[in-house]
């Protein structure tokens, strides 16, 4: 009997090792289709952190209480009062933040447009077309991004994802635009200091350090807390935002963007 | 490039208990473990003492790992129920005693269950009566507390009826009461069932080892691949109620029905599973409940360990059907709004047991006239559409955060009902609509074609079932999102 145990232990062992070998290398493509790792690797060979990053050291970024940080002798961008076609793009932190940014576009003027692609990063978005596809067809005059929360823990994260965020930026263009970063419920092994170092200074909202409650799955803001986190970033950005736009208080929680396009994590 | 002290801390993290992170059977932590587990169990099974020591330092492992220092009150219930346990079934011991161990071990149990889960609902609930200001207490709920209380209830009142002797030894019982593969979230285990098998000492056969595999990875499919990939699009739904057409926000509602369904039943099927694998059989828990035709088959077929619970420990206790037709609906509907609460703290909770006390008594009072409608596919398909409406309703109720989201919820439907919709909704949510329908097309089979399944890949070579367990799991990492739900009955 005891080899039945040997049988199904090494049926184990096998495919445990065949995924943690794997997850040490670039995955392989089927049909065009990057296979997702397993993140072993990563997780057992992840270097501890040692407490210093600051991403508000980091050139062109803010942290999440900003005031502070920011240079008291800058001068806040004056607020662009027009009503804007806005394009918001991210992953499924969109879920939270969204039906409150659309209480904010209903209440101001504004038309929202949510383009929300789950599980995706911004190599997901770097290496497609589609936020270029999507800016060629709404003409968007702001565009809001919430991305990195998937891609938190990768390992030499400003190697492997430096040009795909570049190429995000490149889609955007002029476009003023405003980065959420990723609201982490870990220490990220870079992320955050990457778009920071890679965007425009006062185009980051840095919201690593701010306080969430997290739904269920430990990683997402509840809706109330995604509500808190939108207002925060709306009131950091009349002082802060290289762009500000008109984002007055809406008398309702939520509402509807005009209209929200929806991406599976498997999608191309 | 990381240090040995590096994967050493990445390691000791691993194994420390991180309340955001509770051990699923389906994370890769619970897998590695599994590794080390089943060597050390398999030379263990035969020597009973040291086997029942090894898989309860597990047990408490694994609670820990879920639960923190929750797993000190599970060895505390579990001694304190071993020796009142031991009191009552003390021979010649006088009937005033063993009844007094019986009132205090169901005080104990059911004690820190109340004060853990339900001391804030009472608590709102009397402020908002008297008017006062509420501040709720801060508590945090043990991780299946109310799965092991209920085992620890029915062992106490099972050796009280004389239907269960008591272990002899305490780690026996603590084996019963913390086994981890039905620790944290059932099937809920049933000591008569159960506490034999510890004394049959014995190895699982072929057979038996991978019915266990094919059940976990067919868990697995159910919970990561289905379950939490619909759960994307349903949380969308339920988070903004209103905010969707009526033909979205209809899809949704059938997305929870079918999503609390694979979810569940797919945890059981990893918990049966794993147990078989160590040689010991859990109760069924999970018979395509959406096959049900009435109500009263539905709690035949969902949760069923805790449907049985229900009936041998309250239903039969409360008269069961033995008092008049009155008296039978009544129990009937007192019993299901206790099974409603256990499921968690909340009025809506306390609605959605009521609704289906409510309709197990409409169903059971209108059998004489149903018994002569004539049985045919036309009315075997309008039951069965009965009963799904009625089910999957009272789930948006179980779901939605409060009433009010669930009455905008249900009005939306009717509001903004179109099926122009569905073009669109195919070809944004083709994949959310393919899962759906092998969850039906899995309730439209029959049960032998799941059995063929079953027994084809019991008898297939190890290569396959070998390149089958890394497909499955392949496919849950091609489908999961950002971080694993946990289990939605975690939370009860």
């Amino acid at each position: 009997m005891r080899r039945h145990y040997a049988e199904l232990w090494l049926l184990l062992l096998t495919s445990f090792a065949v995924f943690a070998v794997s997850s040490a290398f670039d995955m392989p493509e089927i049909g065009g289709r990057k296979l997702k790792s397993s993140g072993i690797a990563d997780a057992l060979l992840a270097q501890r952190s040692d407490g210093g990053r600051d991403a508000v050291s980091v050139a062109g970024s803010l942290s999440a209480d900003t005031t502070a940080a920011a240079d008291p002798s800058a001068e806040p961008a004056p607020c662009d009062s027009l009503p804007k076609t806005i394009l918001f793009i991210g992953d499924s932190m969109l879920e939270g933040l969204g039906p409150r940014m659309a209480a904010y576009a209903d209440h101001n003027g504004h038309t929202l447009y949510e383009v929300m692609w789950y599980s995706s990063t911004s190599e997901v978005w770097g290496r497609s077309d589609r936020l270029a596809g999507y800016i060629g067809r709404i003409k968007p005059d702001y565009i809001f991004i919430c991305l990195g929360a998937n891609e938190l823990f990768v390992k030499d994260i400003a190697e492997k994802r430096t040009k795909y965020v570049d190429r995000i930026l490149a889609d955007i263009d002029t476009i003023p635009y405003l980065w959420i970063g990723p609201p982490n419920w870990r220490d990220d092994t870079g992320i955050n200091d990457l778009i920071a170092s890679q965007t425009e200074r006062g185009c980051f909202f840095l919201s690593d350090g701010m306080h969430f409650e997290r739904s269920k799955d430990g990683a997402h803001p509840t809706h109330e807390s995604a509500a808190a986190w939108l207002d925060s970033v709306v009131r950091w950005m009349p002082r802060h935002a290289k762009h500000p736009i008109l984002m007055e208080t809406p008398s309702v929680k939520s509402s509807r963007a005009k209209r929200i396009f929806v991406h599976q994590p498997n999608e191309k | 490039m990381a240090s040995l002290t590096d994967i050493l801390h990445n390691v000791g993290q691993m194994l420390t208990y991180d309340p955001e992170a509770p051990m699923l059977f389906s994370s890769g932590i619970f897998w590695a473990l599994f590794l080390v587990f089943m060597p050390i169990y398999g030379l263990l099974r035969q020597r009973k003492t040291q086997m029942v020591v090894f898989v309860v330092l597990f047990s408490f492992f694994f609670y820990y790992k879920s639960s923190g220092l929750f797993v000190l009150m599970l060895a505390g219930t579990s001694l304190t129920d071993w020796l009142l346990s031991r009191a009552i079934a003390r021979p010649g011991q006088s009937r005033a005693v063993r009844r007094g161990c019986v009132a205090l071990s169901l005080c104990l149990s059911l004690g820190i269950l109340g004060y853990f889960k339900y001391a804030n609902f009472f608590l709102w609930n009397f402020q908002a009566m008297t008017g006062g200001n509420f501040q709720p207490l801060d508590l945090v709920l043990p991780v299946g507390i109310s799965f092991y209380t209920f085992q620890s209830v029915s062992y106490i009142v099972d050796v009280y009826k004389g239907r269960v002797a008591p272990t002899r030894t305490w780690l026996e019982y603590a084996f019963f009461l913390s086994f981890f593969p039905a620790l944290v979230a059932g099937p809920i285990v049933r000591a008569d069932y159960f506490l034999p098998q510890i004394d049959q000492n014995r190895h699982a056969s072929r057979e038996e080892i991978y019915t266990g595999l094919w059940l976990i990875m067919l868990g697995v499919i159910k919970k990561a691949v289905i379950a939490d990939y619909i759960a994307q699009y349903n949380d969308l739904i339920f988070n903004s109620p209103g905010a969707y057409s009526g033909f979205e926000t209809l899809m949704g509602i059938i997305g929870y029905t079918m999503q609390i369904y694979c979810d569940f039943s797919g945890y059981s099927d990893m918990a049966i599973g794993i147990a078989l694998i160590m040689g010991f059989r859990l109760a069924q828990n999970f018979n395509f409940p959406y096959k049900s035709q009435n109500l009263t088959d539905f709690w035949r077929r969902w949760h069923i360990s805790l449907s049985s619970w229900l009936r041998d420990y309250v239903y039969i206790p409360l008269g069961g059907n033995r008092k008049g037709t009155v008296r039978t609906y009544v129990n009937n509907f007192v019993t299901m709004v206790i099974g409603g609460l256990w499921h968690g703290a909340a009025w809506k909770f306390v609605f959605w047991g009521a609704m289906h006390g409510a309709g197990l008594a409409v169903h059971k009072a209108s059998r004489p006239w149903l018994d002569r409608v004539p049985d045919n596919r036309l009315t075997r398909a309008l039951w069965w559409l009965t009963t799904m409406v009625f089910v999957s309703l009272l789930w948006v109720f179980f779901r939605a955060a409060s009433w009010d989201d669930s009455l905008e919820i249900i009005r939306s439907v009717g509001r903004d009902f179109s099926l122009t919709y569905f073009p669109a909704f195919a070809s944004a949510r083709m994949l959310w609509l393919v899962l759906m329908f092998v969850i039906i097309a899995a309730h439209a089979v029959p049960a032998a074609f799941w059995e063929r399944v079953r027994q084809l890949f019991v008898r297939s070579p190890w290569a396959v079932k070998l390149l089958l367990f890394i497909l499955t799991v392949q496919l849950v990492l091609e489908l999961r999102t950002a971080d694993v739900s946990p289990f939605i009955y975690f939370q009860f």
